[in-house]
């Protein structure tokens, strides 16, 4: 099933009115199973690729990696940008920084990572789905920086947590009409690094590579993260091997982070499987672009 | 305040809005029309620390029609009850009808209207009592070791009413309330969150709903302890109910190409233990969703949809009944009014009444994993017979808690899973779920595979 999905919105304020404009855009369903789907910016020069892709069959010969298993990890095809929306998009935006639910709360200006990592949230890019003209609370889209070389130096606000925080407002987003405005992320873009992706398989021993993700989650008792993992392949001594059959990774937070390895990749690529994101049960579009990345050690579930 | 518009004036507008649809479709050529009509209120009440912090309060009306004109049907669905509201639904619903047969049920099938009125909402300030009570019971119940960090107080209102072309009518209206609520425990960072479904707002219990959330999250103050291998399980009714709300698929009307379940038979035509029985059923009064009849009309009813393990019957919309040969018993659900009625379910419940208490469960098994709450919704590949869920949990050993467990998976076969229930407990709790809401108690699962 194919949907199309466009939003018109105007904010009016006692200082004016804005009209708020996202791009169009389109949600694949796989028939067979309700919870597999594609959204993505109908404009996307990718989305014929994409949709290839998505109708893929799955592999009929695949490994279960052992659970318990502690290996090195690549997140290749821009899956590390799904990784990076949960692990620092979400713990920087303004109502769980305020509340201290995010476990970056307090860690203003710390290095998180080793990996000069510069994340961005930019609702400026209109090739992918969280992007806006303006939030939903009339302040003009303006790209924030989250994370420069790897340091934590800014949070996701609207207009109410960003006078908390004395910080800029321009995140507050709302599901449709009946919701009020919360601090939400749009689009999350990781720069390019200068490491060939080819060189961060061919470095391992044994490991995983991640080519696609099926969805991730924090959990709020335990701060760990699960992400489940749709595509993939065994990498040994370099080389990419068994094709890897569904499963989960596991580790907290900060440990994650801590954990990603220095050499970034040079191929931003932008995430096609999870433009959909919900927080607090309310859907809201997202987009990632990221390159691929190593995590030193995940925990496979 | 009761709501923003009085009852009789509500029922008024409700009652111009189909009288003008019925009227505009009189003059035209349309064999057969339905139209739904429908007011909802809704009020958000956030707290913390003793004040609120926001409330939200959302009214939305509007109409549904669906329409059979000359071989063709269509459905149109149109915000507002005005007369401009009620044209545009009329036109939209015929502009848009396409050639196939009749979706509509005929008038011998449909139920009674004889229906009685819902309360009032709570007064104001019944949202910030009701967590103020549950502040002092939290902090009472964990000698001030849990803290309610924020409580999402819930209470809706809705009424609706549905008209057919064949001088059937129905209404209803009904009050609901539920909360989230947000504890931290001790000094571990990291939210406590679970959601309370409130049959009675006037009669709510906050010790007994302090009690519900303590018992579980004071579990996860204990040492991180993991472990893998065959082991007893016990599903907190939370996970109980993410497992159901999985099967769900299982129970609606399908064609025999995409229907799963037939693969998942054991030899004596079971698809789980004895001890399982579960049924689908709007006019239980206790809970989340009850009304008078399904979204097309037919009387509300209990389906059996599972008894004893074997399978019974299936929910299906009449259309869907007619298209997959099952009997229509009302399997209609329409959640608002810009949704076309459909197949599905609406109150899925396990059955109970031969439940053992908690403490005999906790007892049946010297060592067990107890899953506390899903991560993530149970995952269950029904054309492959297997599942995954990952959940938290504690390892009980002579029901004393050996360590939590903050992040377990287990997977394997989803029928052996189902058929080595053991017990099924008293517990039962309502909880909403990605398939809607499902009332489930703990179950005990002997020997499944844990891992990690």
């Amino acid at each position: 099933m194919v949907r199309h999905l466009t939003r018109q919105a105007v904010v009016v304020r006692r200082d004016g009115w804005r009209q708020v404009t996202g791009p169009p855009l389109v949600r694949l369903e796989d028939g067979a199973d309700r919870g597999t789907a594609l959204v993505a910016a109908r404009d996307q020069p990718l989305l014929g690729d994409w949709i290839r892709a998505f109708l893929e069959p799955p592999p009929s010969r695949t490994w279960d990696p052992p659970a318990g298993f502690k290996c090195p990890v690549v997140f290749a095809n821009g899956t590390s940008g799904p990784l990076l929306h949960e692990l620092v998009g979400h713990m920087v935006e303004g109502d769980l920084v305020a509340d201290g639910r995010s476990p970056l709360a307090g860690l203003a200006g710390a290095n998180l990572t080793e990996a000069r990592l510069t994340v961005t949230d930019d609702p400026g890019r209109f090739d992918l789905p969280g992007a806006f003209s303006c939030d939903d609370e009339g302040v003009p889209a303006n790209p924030v920086v989250v994370l420069r070389e790897g340091r934590l130096c800014g949070w996701l606000c609207d207009r109410e947590t960003a006078e908390l925080g004395d910080t800029l407002a321009g995140r507050g987003r709302r599901p449709d009409w009946r919701y009020p405005p919360t601090p939400r992320l749009s689009n999350l873009v990781v720069a390019a690094g200068d490491a060939d992706p080819d060189t961060l398989e061919a470095g391992l021993t044994h490991g995983l590579v991640v080519t696609r993700l099926a969805g991730a989650t924090v959990d709020p008792v335990s701060t760990r993260t699960v992400l489940r993992v749709e595509r993939g392949f065994e990498l040994r001594n370099g080389r990419r091997r068994r094709t890897l059959a569904a499963f989960e990774l596991t580790g907290s937070v900060t440990e994650i982070l801590a954990a990603i390895h220095p050499a970034v990749g040079n191929d931003p690529t932008p995430d096609w499987r999870l433009g959909w994101c919900v927080k607090d049960g309310l859907p809201l579009p997202t987009g990632s672009e990221a390159p691929t990345l190593l995590v030193r050690r995940l925990e496979v579930l | 305040m009761g709501s923003s518009i009085e009852s009789d004036e509500l029922y008024d507008r409700l009652g111009d809005a189909v009288t003008t649809c019925g009227e505009l479709l009189g003059g035209t050529t349309v064999d057969r029309w339905e139209v739904f009509a429908k007011n909802s209120l809704t009020r958000e009440t956030e707290i913390s620390g003793g004040r609120i912090r926001r409330t939200i309060q959302v009214e939305e009306n509007g109409i549904g029609i669906r329409v059979y004109d000359q071989g063709r049907a269509g459905f149109a669905a149109v915000s507002g009850l005005d007369a401009g509201a009620a044209r545009f639904a009329v036109e939209s619903g015929r502009a848009g009808a396409v050639h196939g047969p009749d979706p509509m049920p005929p008038a011998r099938l449909l139920g009674t209207s004889d229906v009685a009125r819902g309360p009032e909402l709570p007064p104001r300030g019944w949202a910030q009592h009701v967590a103020s009570e549950l502040e002092m019971a939290l902090s009472a119940m964990s000698d001030n070791v849990l803290r309610l960090g924020r409580a999402m107080i819930q209470e809706g209102r809705y009424a609706w009413t549905l008209h057919t072309g064949d001088g059937w009518s129905a209404r209803h209206d009904r009050t609901v309330a539920s909360m989230v609520v947000e504890v931290q425990v001790g000094d571990r960072p990291g939210t406590w969150r679970e959601w309370v479904h409130v049959a009675d707002p006037a009669a709510i219990d906050a010790e007994a709903v302090a009690s519900r959330i303590g018992n579980r999250a004071l579990l996860t103050r204990h040492n991180v302890a993991t472990d893998r291998g065959l082991h007893d399980l016990l599903l907190h009714p939370e996970v109980s109910a993410q497992l159901v709300a999985a099967l769900s698929p299982l129970f609606i009307a399908t064609d025999v190409g995409q229907d799963r379940l037939p693969g998942l038979l054991d030899r004596n035509g079971l698809l789980a233990a004895y001890a399982l029985t579960i049924t689908d059923d709007r006019s239980d009064p206790s809970a989340p969703v009850v009304s008078p009849c399904d979204g097309e009309g037919l009387p509300a009813r209990r389906t059996l949809l599972l008894e004893e393990g074997a399978p019974r019957h299936r929910v299906a919309s009449y259309a869907d009944a007619h298209r997959f040969d099952e009997l229509p018993r009302g399997g209609a659900v329409r959640l608002s009014y810009r949704d076309r009625p459909v197949s599905g379910l609406v109150n899925l419940r396990v059955l109970t009444e031969d439940g053992m208490a908690a403490g005999e469960l906790l007892a049946a098994s010297d060592r067990a994993l107890y899953l506390l709450r899903p991560l993530a919704p149970v995952v269950c590949d029904l054309a492959a017979d297997s599942y995954s869920l990952i959940a938290s949990g504690v390892w009980l050993e002579h029901q004393r808690v050996r360590g939590w467990h903050p992040v377990v998976e287990l997977r394997g076969g989803l029928g052996t899973l189902l058929r080595r229930i053991d017990a099924v407990g008293s517990d039962l709790c309502w909880f909403e779920t990605p398939r809607g809401f499902v009332g489930a108690p703990s179950l005990l699962i002997r020997r499944q595979p844990v891992m990690g």
